[in-house]
């Protein structure tokens, strides 16, 4: 798994890529915490290189939906391939967070 | 097993033994990957079983053996036999069904209310056709099972 930071507009992006599972959950957790501690409570994430998530890599989602939630931002998605959508439906992470086509509009969201 | 000579190519079955470490359901998550591939499965099944048996397993590794246990046995099979794909998780963990004493997720509430247990069981209920909990000898063994001639086009939400 890899995540690449970076903004748009007054979003903070995170690109994840790769693959999210038990293995390396907390990674990821880490990474997402790192850029709200920086101020980044209005989150993006792109996962348009993001080939597979399991419900450990859902619940480092759900640590920073919480936390930008708080903090009167949030978590806007962008990117997803049809499978991961799946299973952030199935999860009910669709009611959580809201999905975008591309990281303008992910970032957008926020204004 | 192997396929008697004649038999089709896709009838196919291969075991892999499982040690109780972490990193163990991505390794064996990969393997299926590969099975299915080189069995050309189709990609939505291939994603939904991985997904199950990934979920599945790491709750083997991750609570049947509390403690450093030497003699933890943990195998996971996969065949393809009769149009039907199956994945057999067997442990010698203490009696656990994850279909019934897993919690149920609220995937309705609010991310505050949210709590992630039990998720990765309901993924595994939602993706695949058949699971199927059984204590046989001492072992849990929780069976997945999906039939390929119905391609699950519908989504399951």
């Amino acid at each position: 798994m890899k995540v690449t930071t970076s903004t748009s507009g007054t979003a903070s992006v995170a690109a994840v890529e790769g693959r999210v599972d038990s293995a390396n959950a907390k990674d990821l957790d880490q990474e997402l915490g790192a850029i709200i501690d920086s101020g980044g409570s209005r989150l993006v994430v792109d996962c348009s290189n993001l080939r597979y998530i399991s419900s450990a890599g859902l619940r480092a989602l759900l640590v920073a939906i919480k936390r930008t939630n708080k903090e009167g931002g949030g978590v806007a998605m962008c990117n997803v391939p049809e499978h991961i959508r799946e299973v952030l439906e199935v999860s009910g992470f669709t009611r959580l967070t809201k999905v975008f086509g591309t990281v303008e509009e992910a970032a957008g969201s926020f204004a | 097993m192997r396929p008697a000579a004649g038999q089709i190519e896709l009838d196919a079955s291969l075991e892999v033994r499982v040690e109780p470490r972490p990193a163990e359901p991505r390794r064996v998550a990969e393997i299926f990957e590969r099975f299915a591939e080189e069995h050309d499965l189709p990609p939505q099944v291939l994603m939904r079983m991985e997904l199950a048996l990934d979920e599945a397993l790491t709750n083997v590794v991750s609570y049947a053996f509390p403690e450093e246990s030497g003699d933890a046995v943990i195998t996971v099979g996969m065949d393809i036999r009769e149009r039907r794909v199956r994945i057999c998780i067997e442990d010698n963990g203490p009696p656990f069904d994850p279909l019934t004493e897993a919690p149920e997720p609220d995937v309705e509430a609010p991310a505050e209310e949210r709590e992630i247990g039990g998720l990765g069981v309901h993924l595994a209920k939602t993706f695949v056709e058949t699971l199927r909990y059984e204590r046989v000898d001492g072992r849990n063994r929780l069976t997945l099972e999906q039939s390929l001639e119905d391609q699950p086009e519908n989504s399951p939400s």
